[in-house]
């Protein structure tokens, strides 16, 4: 169980964090979204201690996270590189050795995890030597290779095709199930969607939304349906029900009011247009995400 | 295992295997021997091939004596070294003598010539004009040669018997000693002195530069890849700088005892005097020491730069620091009790460049050898704390570049 108490960082008059708390349980991921400069990098570095809050606490377990905890933690950091002249062996028997794992057992490990994401192949080879996607799976590990009770990922899957990121994924679902505490950066909304039970939603070092998506979803969610119709998109202007709308190629999303139901807006829709498809769908976070940090700047 | 252990066996190994590391492991040292020895065989040797001499002399009866005494100087072959040519033969007067013999040097006919003037009270008037400037060593025998002529000339008037002015002729030559420790007498001459004193200084200089070099490159890598990230989540700062530190220092020292082997094998074929390495414990700690500290000073100043060309520009800043006792070595050598020489014997940076010089050059009293070493080691413990603190921040600083007062307020903050 990680706790954040009331967080707060500033470097001379700038607040790069500004008065979080939150806290994540074993078993779950925690979602840590926010535009670029947001200050999710700065939170997590505040939460590794590897700078120190202005004020505000970090526990795990209801310590404070201090040398103890160095190897319990794994941490990916967002920009990726390694030591591009060394051995892929080399550099994970160097990492797990500074989570003090002695170098039998620290082999052992990395052939076991080389040959899980099925790159047993680069086990010799230079780090220059791999292909991107390559390397970062090499980082991963290095990130993971001491089986972490708590574990930050920044960004994992940018940089992955498709068939990867699915890896990536299934491999954070996986530790889950090991009872790992697990804090998620990403700008990629769909994949935290799909692994996030709670979200923090944060802007300027301010938190702007807070709680289990679910919630959140009903929160923001509205009353939303998605059409496909012939016509002109200018006949929509008529529906006094329609907040807003969106056209995109072959659908449009249409955010109603919050007393209308769905099936009466369809009916009247029947008798103005020739509708093709009709569905009520849940908004995605992509566009939660948009809303709320749209509306958090105009305020 | 402890992590700086860790981190040092890292560093080292990683840097040991570098094709970098390898070429300077044979270069550095055969950079210095050349150095060291090319002057010294240069400065020995008699310039090859003979020289031809031109000799304008007014009165006429210097040039046979000149002749005579300057045959003693022989080329390997047997042959004479210096071939005289008389150019007053002609009649002609002493301008026009010297526009034709200024004509001959250009034309290198001449490699250059003598202009001889007695004066009415019988002294000399002598020039040498020659198409460069350095004639060192002809204008000195020639001196010689007119000094030896003028006494003998001026003795003979007097009615002195030849086999006394033969015996004032006679040269008594100087040698130089230098006493050491107990009242014994070395017998190093001035060249192996300087010479061996610049090999010192140079093999610290380029250790330095070229450990702190690598570091602040793998620096560079690191930070530049987040790496460092991983790494301070992993150990404390000061774990991290004190594993850096040890590992350079091995690789340093490693480079070290591969450099004395070369030496003792250069011992062995004795191009180098054994007897050079006498104060061989005070030097070895001294660079040790000074190894230390620039190495530390290299970790402080390597975790602020963020780019390549800020790392040159920082380097060479530091490497002019360390060529500092180079440029101050000849009057040191000169004059060990100089009053520049003497503050600089207690200022961390030069120390231990210039205590080795003097301890070659001088006797230093054992209680100014401990008193800077100690001060040494006093500025390596307050550079690590100094260190510890930039180099906590520096590494996760990846704007661009820092002010000083920045640094200076890094330096304040607990």
């Amino acid at each position: 169980m990680l706790t954040v108490n009331n967080l707060v960082k500033s470097f001379n008059s700038t607040t790069a964090v500004n008065n979080l708390s939150f806290s994540v349980g074993s078993g779950k991921v925690f979602g840590l979204l926010g535009p670029n400069g947001a200050g999710k990098t700065t939170t997590i570095r505040t939460i590794l201690n590897i700078i120190k809050p202005t004020s505000g606490e970090v526990r795990f377990d209801g310590k404070p996270i201090t040398y103890e905890y160095y190897n319990v933690i794994g941490y990916l950091p967002e920009e990726r590189g390694l030591y591009k002249r060394s051995r892929v062996l080399d550099v994970l028997v160097y990492f797990a050795s500074l989570k003090n794992i002695k170098k039998k057992e620290a082999v052992q490990l990395s052939d076991s995890w080389l040959n899980r994401l099925n790159i047993s192949d680069l086990r010799e080879k230079r780090i220059e030597q791999l292909s991107k996607g390559n390397q970062q799976k090499i980082q991963l590990i290095a990130a993971i290779i001491h089986n972490p009770r708590l574990l930050i990922l920044d960004e994992p899957f940018t940089g992955f095709d498709p068939i990867n990121q699915k890896e990536v994924k299934d491999l954070i679902l996986s530790f889950l199930w090991e009872g790992k505490t697990i804090i998620l950066s990403t700008h990629q909304m769909d994949l935290a969607e799909k692994l996030c039970e709670e979200i923090l939603l944060i802007n300027n070092g301010s938190e702007v939304c807070f709680g289990k998506l679910s919630e959140i979803k009903k929160r923001f969610g509205g009353n939303n349906v998605r059409i496909g119709f012939t016509g002109n998109g200018n006949t929509l202007n008529k529906f006094t029900e329609i907040l807003k709308y969106e056209i995109y190629s072959n659908y449009t999303d249409i955010q109603l009011k919050n007393e209308i139901k769905p099936e009466e807006f369809l009916k009247k829709l029947i008798t103005n247009v020739e509708i093709n498809h009709f569905s009520v769908i849940e908004p995605t976070l992509d566009k939660i995400f948009i809303d709320i940090i749209k509306e958090n700047y105009n305020q | 295992m402890n992590k700086f252990l860790s981190i040092a066996r890292w560093e080292f190994i990683e840097k040991v295997k570098t094709k970098t590391f390898i070429i300077s492991l044979i270069l550095t040292p055969l950079l210095i021997i050349s150095f060291a020895i090319l002057p010294t065989i240069l400065f020995d040797r008699e310039t090859p091939g003979m020289e031809v001499i031109g000799v304008a002399d007014t009165s006429g009866i210097y040039f046979t004596q000149l002749n005579e005494q300057l045959k003693k100087y022989v080329l390997p072959n047997g042959n004479g070294k210096y071939l005289l040519i008389n150019l007053t033969y002609n009649n002609k007067n002493l301008e026009e003598v010297k526009n034709i013999a200024n004509q001959k040097v250009l034309d290198n006919l001449l490699d250059g010539y003598l202009i001889i003037q007695t004066a009415t009270d019988d002294s000399i008037i002598a020039e040498y004009r020659s198409d460069i400037l350095a004639n060192f060593e002809i204008v000195a025998r020639l001196e010689e040669v007119i000094n030896s002529i003028q006494i003998e000339k001026l003795l003979k008037s007097k009615g002195v018997e030849s086999n006394i002015i033969s015996k004032i002729q006679n040269k008594t030559i100087i040698s130089q000693k230098k006493i050491e420790e107990e009242g014994r007498i070395s017998d190093l001459d001035f060249m192996t002195t300087f010479f061996l004193s610049i090999v010192f200084i140079l093999l610290l200089m380029m250790l330095v530069i070229y450990s702190g070099q690598l570091l602040v490159r793998s620096m560079i890598e690191e930070k530049s890849s987040r790496l460092i990230e991983m790494l301070v989540s992993s150990c404390t700062p000061e774990e991290l700088l004190t594993g850096k530190i040890l590992g350079l220092s091995l690789l340093g020292l490693t480079q070290m005892i591969i450099w004395a082997l070369i030496g003792l094998g250069l011992v062995g074929s004795s191009l180098v005097p054994l007897h050079a390495f006498k104060n061989v414990l005070p030097m070895l700690i001294y660079f040790v020491l000074g190894f230390l500290f620039y190495t530390t000073l290299f970790v402080g100043i390597g975790s602020i730069v963020n780019t390549e060309q800020q790392a040159q520009q920082i380097t060479t800043y530091l490497s002019l620091i360390l060529m500092l006792p180079v440029m101050i070595a000849m009057p040191v050598i000169q004059n060990p009790d100089f009053i520049v020489a003497k503050i600089f014997s207690y200022i961390p940076f030069t120390i231990p460049a210039i205590m080795v010089l003097r301890l070659n050059v001088q006797y230093v009293s054992e209680l100014e050898i401990i008193m800077t070493i100690l001060i040494l080691i006093l500025s390596i413990f307050i550079l690590i704390q100094i260190c510890a603190k930039i180099f906590r921040i520096g590494i996760l600083s990846y704007g661009n570049r820092l002010s000083l007062k920045e640094i200076f307020r890094w330096m304040r903050e607990k």
